[in-house]
This record gives C-alpha cells, structure tokens and sequence, in this order.
C-alpha cells in the first residue's frame, strides 16, 4: 500500500515538473545565445579598431534579429558558405516577420535586454533601443573602416539627427544608402504607373488617354473585349486586395502617386512639399478612392476584391485575370521574354493629366538601419564590423546584388557582366548550386538578410554599371523584346522613366530618411482604431451603391474620425512629416 | 515531530502533499499572471523598461469611454459578443442530443464514422476553415456556379462581403466545428448510465423515445449544467480566431467581438496597457456572470457547481 502512495507521488511530481519544463522551454532557448557570447568573452583578449587584427581561428555565431528577413534560422548555402570561409562566421537569423507574433518577439527580447548580435530595426523603433540602452557605440572606431567610411556623410547626418546622440556617438548605420547624390535616380520604371497588356491596348487601336476616366474606358472596352483569360476563367480590369492594408488600404494609396501625392499614415505628402490630411476632399486618397468606385459602377472590379487576399490575386496576376497593373514589380508575374515577343507584356500607357510622385534612390538611406547589439564583447564587435565592412565593400556588394560569378554571371572583355541564363531565372526557377560552391538550391542559400547597406543602385567601381542587374547594359539589351521596341517606337523614348521626364511627368522628390519619433502609447491606439474605420469605409465607398450613398460614407468617416482623435493624429504626423520637408528643401538647394 | 507521531495528521499531511504540485501550478499559471494587471494602470511602451513614471491611473479605462463614437463602438461590439454567444448557450442541448441520438445507433461501425468525421473539424484551424470557406462561397466558387448554373441566379452572390446574418452564419460555422468534439463529454457520461435504468424502463412498457426522455436525457443534465454554467462564465470569451479570419470591411460592424476588439484596436498597434485594461473588464464581467448563474442554479436545482 505504502509503495503504492510513494509511486503515486513521484508520478505526480514527474508530471508537475515536465509541465513546467515545456511552459518555460521557449525563454531557456531564448538565453542560450546570451550564454554563448559569454563565453567566448573569457576566451579572448579584446580586439581594437583595425579590421586586420582579428583572428577567425574559431567559428563564431553571431545572432541578427533582422525585421526584414523572409527566413528563420542558420544562413546557409552558397551564401553562407562564402561568410564561413572568408570569417569563418555563421549567421543565425531571427526573423520576426517569421515568428508569427512580432510584436510579442520584440517585447520580450527587447525585455530581456539582450536583442541580437546585429539588430536591424526601422528608424523609430532604433531610436527607442538607443535610448534604453540595448545598442553599442561604434563611433570610436567606424572610422577605421574604409568600406564603411564611403558612406560616413550619410551615417553621420542619421546619427546627428537622432534623439540624445552625442557628437561623434554612433549608434545606426542606415540600409540601402548610395553615393550617386541625393536626387539622383537610376531607375528605368517608375514605382507606380498604369500598365497594360501591350496586345490588348494596340487591339484597340492605342487610344490616346487624357484623364483617368478616360483609362477607365479604356479597361472597360478591353474587358468587354476579353471577359475571360485564355484558359476561360473571368478576368477583370481590376482585381485588389486587403492585406497589406494599413492606416488606409494599401491598394488605394498607390494610386495616389498619380496625383503627385503619397500617403504618410494621416496626411498626404505632396511633391510641390506640401502636407494635407488624407481626408481633404481636393486630395488625392479621396480621388483614388472616386476611381475605384467608378471602376466598380462599370463593372471592372472583382467582386472578390474585398475578401480575397494578396497570394489570390498573385496567382490571378500570373493567369493574366487581371488587366491593369500599378505596381512596378507586380507586371514582373507576367511579363518575360516569351510574352515580350508576343507583344503580351504589359506596359506604361501614358494618362497625360498624371503626374508620378517619385523618390530618388535611397541616398540617405531607406528607413531601417543596422546597429550591435549592447550584449556583444570587444571580440565579438570586431569581428562584426569586419563583417559589416565588408557588407558595404564592392566585393561584398558584388555577392549580395550579383552573386556567384561563373554561375549567375559572366565577365565581358570590357570588364562588365552579363547574366548567365540561369542567372535571368534565379527568381524564378531551382537553380541547383555545385557542391563545392555551397550546394542547394539558389534560392535557399540566397542572402537571407534580404536588407543590405548599399542599393543596387549604386556604381561598381569594378564595371563602372550599377550593381543592380537589371541596369547592367548587358540584361537592358537582353530584355528587349518585340514589345519594348514597338512601345519605344511609339513613344519616342527609351524607357518609361525616360518618356516620363520627357513629357514633364515625373515629380522627383530627395529621398529622405530620418529617425522620427514612434508612436505614444494615445496615438498608437488612435492610429488604430483610425485606420481600422479609414480602412473599412474606403472598401466601402469603392462598392457604394451610387454617388449619393459614395458622399455620405465619405461624411460619416469624417465625422466619426473626430470622434476617435483624428485631429489630434493628424498634427502628430504633419509634425512628424514637416521636418522630412525640411530635411528635403534644404537638400535640394 | 509530533506530526510524524499522530498517524492520522500524518496522512492528511501526506494527502496535502499529493495535490501540492497541482497547487503550485495552480498558482504559476493561474495566479501569477494577475500581477500583469498592473500594466493596466501604466503607460507601458516596449522597448523602454517599466517604471513608477508612467503611473497613468484609470486614464485607459477612460479612454474606452471619453466620447460619443467610441461608446457607441463599444456597445455596437457588446452587442455582436452578446447576440453570439446568446446564439450558442441557447443551442447548448445540441452536442447532447446529437450524443444521445448517435448512441442510439446501433450499427457500431456507422456510429464510429459518423463520430470521427463530426469530431474532425474541431482540428482544423481557422485559417483552413476560411480558405475552404471561401474557395466555396467566392465569386466563382463551387456555390455560385452551382447556383447560376441551375439557373438560380445570373449574377454571383457575394456571401462572404454580406454583413447579413452573419451572426447566424458564424454560428454555424462554429457548430459545424465544434459539435462532435462538444459531444464527447456527453459519449462518455451516457456510458456512466446504469444498465438496470433502461431494463426497468423497458419492463414498464417504455418505448425507445420515452427511455430517451425519462432516463438517459434526466441522466445526462447534470453534466448538462456543469457545462451550461462553465459557458456563461465565458460568455464574454467568444475567442477571436474565427471572426478574425471571417472579418472583412463590409461585415466588421456586426462581427466584432469583444476579443476581436482588443486586438484589433490594441494589440496590433502594440498598445498593450489598453488591451490589458480591456481584458481587466472582461474578467470581472465574467466572474460576476459566473456567480449570478451559480446563484440562479441553487434556486432553480437546488444545488450549486462551486
């Protein structure tokens, strides 16, 4: 009997404690990379400055929290085999956009002091990490490194611009900086346009587009043309989506590019450098928001615009169910070589009332910043900035935008590359990486950062082109298709970019990027429950069942936004925007 | 010393001992978190450490109520939690009728399909129910090209975008889900049935519906009630999962549920105070709503669950 209670007893002590093993086991995982570095702080004398002087006999793991990353976990493949052999570091990605629940990620890192080895963050919420302590000082010895140095005019006048920075402290190195100036453009698309199937416009003789109504017609003549796909699926001219919806919905504030406008959370961000509240009438939100609506009276909108989310209507897009494009990239689902010589690709149809408000490329950077964690030993910090240097170095630059030369690209006689044919399909298709270069598909071994320091844009002093790919002159005549050569024929321009500045079309504004302040805690509850309100009346308005009902929706939000502190959010964001003009006035001159 | 002498307090000690551990965690879990109340009362921003400085006070509880439009929110979301949790304890008695009629059958090899295929939806992810939900209901679904090709209809119906019975239609998705696993306690209590019950009833003279209606419906209530009593506590707790996924523009103003409302005025924005202040509420309101059914049942039964 007594064996018997002795047995029960130990029973239940063995359940409370592995019930209690698997609560805690997310948070001991957690730590164990504090221990780590720990460690190897014991095992090493420290390393100042200089990038020569440190040692890469043992392998080291350095952990990035990395809000931009796509992927969780070890780098690895062909990109990874590249970092191993040449520091003999392995790269352990935490990727909150992965995680499922980012914000609780940040919370309880941020909590525990200890964020990451190397933390890339946006500008507000670095600022925030700077001011409670988790990010380490690198101003006394950035200097000494000469990749990084190219770009110190625009990591100094980040960290300047920063709350409680002292001089000569820095904190944050911005992502995607360039040297080509802070208005200049490389680009060959503009971000957001309307584009066409080039096969069907001409169908319809290419009619000449004044205003957007007249777009309008256009889709509705090309939708009553082709009702369907080629497979016999329904197409429509129109097809959006509600999941990438913010304080207003995604799909409506690109369009507002065509205005000359861009929408910043509450208020509207003009090229001519003015700041008005998105929900001003003349603006542009509201005039997207007219389009949409028309759209939908004449029938070009899929009904499922509302409920349907992003990965349907990529797979639409991929069908050609859908017949006007705004995104830059989007047409990418479509267009390729095959099509381009059927005339099948879709293109830039100029609206001669548009005008496209365009950033320059990103001089000062894009908004995300990389910064070390305050957790890391002097080993460590040298080791990483050896690894950030080298980040920003051509060589580096030439695997992160180019990859492996041989198998991606080709070296001309001159001295420029050309893309292999696997290399024109890497995104697309499984390449198979050799062993000896890493193994694995290309794709997988890709540089999982997916942030980088320096843009595409900007020129590789070995070939004198941007690195970025598609600029090379190599891939641009490689790209030219039936399509592209009747298109520049008509137009009389090389490009889109081109017949935009051409025709007075392209409002440049600098690219600015500035750590604004985040969020309070009032107006992060007022954004939201604005935003949910601006979001759900604007789907709305774009089925209303006739102008009338249009109009009072419209009414009805403003009113109740008053009620929700819209006022209050509005001159939060005006002042928060006012100094990005400030910043790009004075760039300008 | 003298406890390891009297054998009696001796035992009782030892007893205590067997239900420690079930304390502890009672404690760990249960207990523990309520300090996180305090977060309720702070203005609380990550990254920045927690500290006495930003003792706001019931400013959140306030906030949830300073105006006209967001009373008016509030009250709208009280109502949609309210009419669907109202809907669901009022079709409490389905998963025991359901249970009681699946016993009845007695081909075992049917009944144990029909359990199965009822009990395996409750596994299936929201996210899953939607994807089916709407690759059945769009505007080229199964459903519409059903309809328009029997003629029914020309042009599709948008069932998912109608903010029209969506009480109902979430109901129904909830049933369809949860049924056969919510009958499973009742499966198992019908096997608790005495044997000798249905072998009286049948020497009366009972017909097969009457030994349904005078033994085993009489047998099953009190699991009836403990179960009854146990959803009005959570009647404020209608989860978010589903009207999450289920949500879009059109229906919102009808599908927002207090839980959906915490997130999606809270949580997204990270503003964790307010959401903690939200909850808070919650919590008391269900307790309160615990003890009057409690209370009512001691009335009406006779007896009391706590």
């Amino acid at each position: 009997m007594k064996k018997r209670s002795y047995l029960a007893l130990l029973l239940a002590s063995m359940m409370t404690v592995s019930v209690v093993l698997t609560g805690c086991g997310g948070s001991s995982a957690g730590s164990a990379a504090g221990t780590d570095s720990a460690s190897q702080a014991e095992s090493s004398a420290s390393a100042e400055g200089g990038a020569d002087e440190v040692s890469h006999d043992e392998e080291m793991t350095i952990e990035i929290y990395d809000v931009a990353a796509n992927y969780q976990g070890e780098q690895t493949g062909w990109f990874g085999k590249v970092l191993k052999d040449k520091f003999n570091i392995k790269l352990n990605i935490i990727a909150p956009q992965v995680s499922g629940d980012a914000n609780s990620l940040y919370q309880t890192r941020t909590a525990s002091g200890n964020l990451g080895d190397i933390v890339i963050l946006d500008n507000a919420d670095m600022q925030d990490c700077v001011d409670a302590g988790l990010i380490v000082d690198i101003g006394d010895v950035i200097g000494s490194y000469e990749n990084l140095s190219k770009y110190s005019e625009q990591i100094n006048q980040f960290n300047g611009s920063m709350d409680g920075v002292e001089d000569g402290s820095i904190y944050a190195i911005p992502c995607q900086m360039n040297t080509n100036g802070p208005t200049a453009f490389m680009g060959i698309t503009a971000d957001s346009a309307p584009k066409l199937p080039w096969d069907y416009y001409t169908e319809l003789g290419s009619p000449e587009m004044k205003t957007i109504d007249d777009l309008l017609q256009v889709l509705a003549d090309m939708q009553a043309a082709h009702p369907t796909n080629e497979a016999g699926d329904p197409a429509y001219a129109i097809s959006m989506w509600k999941d990438w919806d913010g304080t207003s919905i995604a799909n409506v504030q690109q369009l507002c590019y065509w205005f000359g406008q861009e929408v910043k959370d509450s208020v509207l961000l003009g090229s001519d450098n003015s700041i008005t509240p998105l929900t001003d009438k003349e603006g542009s939100y509201y005039k997207a928001l007219q389009f949409f609506y028309k759209a939908n009276q004449m029938g070009l909108v899929d009904p499922d615009s509302a409920t349907q989310d992003w990965n349907a209507v990529n797979s639409k897009m991929k069908e050609k169910r859908v017949y006007l494009h705004w995104y830059n990239w989007s047409v990418d689902f479509w267009n390729t070589p095959e099509h381009g010589e059927n005339r099948e690709n879709y293109m830039y149809t100029p609206v001669e009332e548009l005008h496209f408000y365009q950033k320059a490329d990103p001089y000062y950077g894009d908004g995300r910043v990389f910064g070390i964690g305050s957790g890391v030993d002097e080993e460590k910090k040298a080791r990483i900035l050896e690894f950030l240097d080298w980040y920003a170095s051509p060589e580096g630059l030439t695997y992160q935008h180019d990859s492996i030369e041989g198998l991606i690209y080709t070296v001309n006689e001159d001295g420029t590359y050309t893309l292999t044919e696997d290399g024109a399909k890497r995104f697309t298709a499984d390449i198979q990486v050799p062993e000896e270069l890493g193994g694995g598909l290309w794709s997988d071994g890709n540089d999982q950062i997916n942030q980088w320091i320096v843009h595409g844009r900007e020129v590789n002093p070995t070939t004198g082109e941007p690195y970025d790919a598609t600029l090379w002159s190599s891939t641009i005549e490689n790209n030219q298709t039936a399509t592209t050569k009747e298109w520049s024929e008509k137009y009389g321009a090389e490009n889109e970019v081109d017949y935009m500045r051409q025709n007075g079309q392209l409002e440049m504004v600098a690219n600015i990027n500035i750590p604004l302040p985040s969020d309070t805690t009032d107006i992060a509850l007022i954004r939201s429950q604005c935003g949910d309100l601006v979001c759900d009346t604007s789907w709305r308005m774009a089925f209303a069942a006739d102008d009338a009902e249009f109009e009072q929706m419209w009414d009805d939000m403003c009113t109740q936004l008053e009620g929700l502190g819209w006022s209050e959010l509005v001159a939060f964001d005006t002042e928060k925007q006012q100094v990005i003009v400030d910043a790009r006035i004075a760039s300008e001159q | 010393m003298k406890l390891l002498h009297d054998k009696k307090k001796w035992n009782s000690f030892k007893m205590f001992l067997y239900i420690l551990p079930f304390l502890i965690l009672v404690l760990i879990f249960a207990y523990y978190p309520l300090y996180g109340w305090v977060y309720a009362f702070f203005d609380y921003k990550p990254p920045k450490p927690f500290s006495i400085d930003d003792f706001v006070g019931l400013k959140w509880f306030h906030s949830l109520v300073e105006n006209e439009v967001k009373i008016n929110q509030l009250l709208q979301v009280l109502k949609n939690t309210f009419a669907m949790s109202g809907l669901s304890l009022a079709t409490a008695w389905l998963p025991m009728i359901f249970a009681v009629f699946l016993n009845e059958l007695s081909c075992v090899p049917f009944r144990k399909f029909i359990q199965t295929v009822t009990t395996l939806p409750n596994f299936i992810s929201w996210v899953l129910v939607y994807s089916i939900a709407f690759s059945l209901f769009n505007s080229t679904g199964m459903m519409n090209t059903l309809l328009q090709n029997l003629g029914l209809t020309t042009e599709p119906i948008l069932f998912l975008q109608s903010s029209d019975h969506v009480w109902l239609t979430m109901w129904l998705w909830s049933t369809w889900k949860n049924l056969g696993w919510s009958a499973i306690m009742y499966i198992a209590a019908l096997s608790g049935i005495d044997e000798e019950l249905y072998q009286a009833a049948k020497v009366d003279g009972a017909s097969r519906m009457q030994r349904i209606w005078y033994v085993t419906i009489p047998c099953l209530l009190p699991t009836f009630f403990v179960l009854f009593m146990l959803s009005i506590a959570n009647f404020l707790c209608n989860g978010m999962e589903q009207y999450y996924v289920f949500q879009n523009a059109f229906n919102k103003e009808h599908i927002q549920v207090l839980d959906l409302y915490v997130y999606n005025t809270a949580m997204g924005s990270g503003s964790y105070s307010v959401s903690v202040a939200i909850s808070m509420l919650k919590s008391v309101v269900s307790l309160i709503l615990l003890f009057f059914a409690n209370g009512l049942s001691k009335l009406v039964r006779g007896e009391s669950i706590l």
